[in-house]
């Protein structure tokens, strides 16, 4: 697999995307607090895994901000493939192949959604993996026919899709395809959905025009896991009647503007503590809450640690 | 034993029952939970599984207090939960009273939540472990070996409805249908934030709302909480008995 990441076609539409939505946000004064942040993140994680997923986005991103092509051909390095595409939609709609490591991967992202059958349509369908580890084989002829010969042809035999995804919160689906049949080991499995993780926050802050340094994207991929941040989604969600998507994105573009964390943010917008510019129209009240353990004080000794 | 073998019968076979094509996976797990209260004589029952990551989530709880409980574990990364996913063996304390120096934060905030004893089992497939079951006792003392080993099929039940594999799973499967679990939680996480400002409720009464719905109306739990986010279904506060 060539290094660099060759963006196709329809690269246009991102940055149309982005442009649409950039909204210009200086760094903040309490910048100076994120290392801190990025060690509480690094005591919670399985760190082999994570630090060579990210550490393989840094090598390919050589020093600069990680964007999402460096994920997805780190990703498609990882698993030894012969290249990785993605996919995006908006809202869970229509998905778009917007880039991939090689033209020739992009035109497999490109003939599953001409034939509108394949492995990416399926994963974003059912919101979960699909992992096809032969497509020559009889079960992948029947799923998918014309994609499956398709494939073929090019000299593909594995296909495996990744929802970028959150919830109800999808962005897109992770393609990758490799010549030789088989299964992907384990270790591969996980770091592929690790890589999902990461495309999720680069696509959110991709739309919101964030150029965001490594570390950032590290926190924030990992938190935007936990619960309290997707109760708070679909709270902004219900008062604001947008999707969970852009909840999501309003959500961490407060956090990276006020330099808070996340998690932080989250859980001060289910306390009612924190409005983010919506109408509060109805369901002015915080949640009524009883929390001995206190999530607040849970954060500033966690950040203590 | 704390139940008679004709409930755990009944339960068992409920269970199975729900194993079906197509089954909803956080709705199997909150039964689950809610069974091992029972069953265990128990006062509460945390169910918590591990990501890619290597991070624990919780994704089922019987009470609002054991959830809570649970996420001070998850945010400490200190508990028998934790103790029994990293080891993979059961780990118990007879009295949390005198378990401040082993998990302080977990141990204040249990007995704070009227917890006295705990009891975490390990949920193994094979030679990994998937997370853990936490069963809570308002109680100090330690639960007797029948107990232990019913608690433990319960949680082997709860393996298996995750990997929803009766026979051999492979691993990748494993992962795929771990995957399918946590996803779902995230996706009722958000129809609970949603509902809690749609509806002016906390997002305890939201999740009760969401699965009175579901069970009424013969739903499933996630497919319910889908269409709330996406705002195709509208609940009111009384359950919906439509």
């Amino acid at each position: 697999m060539e290094l660099g990441t060759t963006w196709r076609g329809r690269e246009e539409s991102v940055g149309d995307a982005r442009a649409m939505n950039n909204i210009s946000m200086l760094r903040p004064l309490g910048w100076a607090i994120r290392p801190m942040a990025v060690r509480v993140w690094t005591d919670w994680v399985d760190h082999d895994r994570s630090a060579r997923v990210w550490g393989a986005i840094r090598a390919v991103s050589n020093g600069g901000a990680p964007s999402l092509a460096h994920a997805v051909a780190a990703c498609a390095q990882a698993l030894s493939a012969a290249g990785a595409g993605l996919a995006m939609t908006r809202d869970g709609g229509l998905l778009e192949p917007v880039l991939a490591t090689a033209s020739e991967i992009g035109e497999l992202d490109e003939l599953q959604f001409e034939l509108g059958e394949g492995p990416s349509g399926d994963a974003a369908a059912i919101n979960a993996p699909v992992l096809e580890p032969d497509l020559a084989g009889l079960a992948a002829g029947r799923r998918w026919p014309a994609f499956a010969a398709g494939a073929g042809d090019r000299g593909i035999r594995g296909v495996f899709a990744f929802p970028v995804s959150a919830g109800a919160a999808k962005v897109g689906v992770l393609t990758v395809y490799r010549r030789e049949p088989g299964s992907l080991q384990v270790e591969q499995l996980e770091d592929a959905l690790t890589y999902a993780d990461a495309l999720f926050v680069l696509a959110l802050d991709g739309r919101q025009g964030i150029s965001t340094d490594l570390d950032e994207v590290i926190e924030a991929a990992f938190t935007a896991r936990r619960a309290e941040v997707h109760q708070a989604a679909g709270r902004l969600a219900s008062q604001q009647r947008i999707s969970v998507t852009d909840a999501l994105l309003r959500l961490r573009a407060h956090a990276y503007g006020s330099g808070l964390s996340l998690y932080k943010v989250a859980v001060d917008v289910m306390a009612g503590r924190l409005h983010l510019d919506g109408d509060l129209a109805t369901g002015g009240h915080p949640p009524h809450r009883p929390d001995p353990t206190d999530p607040e004080q849970d954060e500033k000794e966690q950040e203590e640690d | 034993m704390s139940a008679s073998d004709r409930r755990v019968r009944e339960v068992f076979i409920e269970l199975s029952d729900t194993l079906v094509d197509d089954f909803d996976v956080i709705e199997f797990l909150d039964r689950l939970a809610a069974h091992c209260s029972e069953l265990l004589g128990v006062s509460a029952c945390g169910i918590l599984l591990a990501d890619h990551h290597g991070a624990l989530n919780l994704v089922a709880a019987s009470t609002e207090q054991a959830r809570l409980v649970e996420l001070t574990q998850l945010q400490t990364r200190q508990g028998p939960c934790f103790e029994a996913f990293t080891t993979g063996h059961p780990v118990q304390h007879a009295d949390l009273r005198n378990a401040r120096a082993r998990w302080p934060r977990f141990a204040a905030a249990a007995v704070g939540g009227g917890y006295l004893s705990v009891q975490a089992l390990p949920m193994r497939l094979r030679d990994t472990v998937l997370g853990a079951v936490n069963l809570f006792s308002a109680t100090t003392g330690e639960l007797d070996a029948d107990t232990i080993t019913l608690g433990q099929a319960l949680a082997d039940a709860a393996t298996i409805g995750i990997v929803h594999q009766r026979a051999l799973a492979r691993q990748e499967v494993v992962t795929e249908q771990l995957q399918n679990a946590l996803n779902s939680r995230i996706l009722i996480e958000q129809a609970k934030g949603f509902l809690s400002h749609s509806l002016d409720i906390d997002v305890d009464e939201a999740f009760a709302l969401m699965r009175s719905y579901a069970r009424a109306n013969n739903r499933r739990l996630t497919d319910v909480a889908d269409d709330i986010v996406q705002a195709r279904l509208t609940l009111t506060r009384a359950p919906d008995r439509a």
